[in-house]
């Protein structure tokens, strides 16, 4: 289904002053991953995230093609589309959620706040629950940025490591995400 | 004891020729777009269509199973910055609600591309969120 369609689906719930007031999105959101280990560093990002907020419930979600997350070695690119998340079957990943620390009315303000993220995350076709806590900040200009980093077990979504290549991969890879929202 | 030399010296040009191979595909860089052929041609509003109408079966054409590079012609809607020495091309397809998006190293975007000119582009298909969006793109001339 046309992700656009559930969107305006979501939004037909809202009352109309809220959607123009309460609603924040991004096309070009960012997550970057890393693994470390004494036998190779591992790191990609993808800019193309899109997500969507709804500042007066909370409600969080963004979504990230597969294919869009971009590596310094073309090698490394192929295997972890082809071999880890297979991702010719798993074209997307996605985070459905809620945001709560910050009020629909603190985004219009100037200011840094702590928040929590809880809800399901979505990697290689398998869900999984998570929380994490997470920053906002509007600046001067009224601009809005969201930042969180957390860790994502490869095995808690059926990502198969092979035995030979096990130490080279760590046991909790690195995620940080940012998003720039802008009011829709 | 000359063709056991000359054998010697087959297998060490063999071993060192091989690890050549493999440290040149260890680091070799994912391509652009514009050092590939395109394996599709069409318009903006045909490539959202395709992905509107079935998005499985778009995956797998535009996307495919290994990367690809996808050539795209339509009326630039945007020209956005996005930070980080990159710039989204968006093209026009006819729907307001979206549009392909082609990411650009802001040095590969034409000085004289603006808003509303017929341009055509190669990109790497990725798949479709609210837009289709291409990565990696280059202008074609």
């Amino acid at each position: 289904m046309n992700k656009f369609k559930n969107l305006i689906a979501f939004a037909a719930l809202l009352p109309l002053s809220a959607i123009a007031q309460d609603r924040y999105a991004t096309r070009n959101g960012s997550i970057a991953f890393s693994s470390e280990t004494s036998m190779e560093n591992i790191a990609a990002a993808n800019h193309k995230v899109t997500s969507v907020l709804d500042a007066a419930t909370g409600a969080l979600q963004f979504d990230v093609l597969i294919k869009a997350f971009e590596f310094e070695k073309a090698l490394m690119q192929e295997h972890f589309n082809e071999n880890y998340m297979e991702s010719n079957t798993f074209p997307k990943a996605s985070f459905k959620g809620k945001m709560t620390g910050v009020t629909a009315e603190q985004l219009t303000k100037p200011g840094t706040y702590e928040v929590v993220v809880e809800g399901d995350l979505t990697i290689h076709g398998v869900t999984k629950p998570m929380k994490t806590k997470g920053k906002v900040t509007v600046d001067q200009a009224g601009a809005i940025s969201a930042t969180s980093d957390f860790g994502v077990k490869p095995e808690d979504h059926d990502i198969t490591i092979p035995g030979v290549v096990r130490d080279k991969i760590a046991k909790e890879i690195q995620v940080k995400v940012r998003l720039d929202l802008a009011k829709m | 004891m000359r063709t056991r030399t000359i054998i010697v010296i087959a297998v060490l040009a063999a071993v060192a020729a091989s690890g050549l191979y493999a440290w040149k595909e260890y680091e070799r860089k994912p391509e652009g777009a514009g050092e590939l052929s395109a394996t599709e041609t069409l318009g903006a509003a045909e490539l959202l269509k395709a992905f509107q109408q079935d998005e499985p079966s778009a995956t797998a054409k535009f996307v495919g199973t290994t990367e690809q590079a996808v050539q795209v012609s339509g009326a630039i809607r945007a020209i956005e910055p996005t930070g980080e020495s990159r710039v989204n091309v968006i093209l026009e397809t006819g729907d307001a609600l979206a549009g392909i998006v082609c990411e650009f190293a802001t040095a590969d975007v034409p000085l004289t591309w603006r808003a509303g000119a017929a341009v055509t582009v190669k990109g790497i298909c990725t798949g479709m969120l609210l837009d289709v969006v291409l990565v990696r793109c280059a202008p074609v001339e």
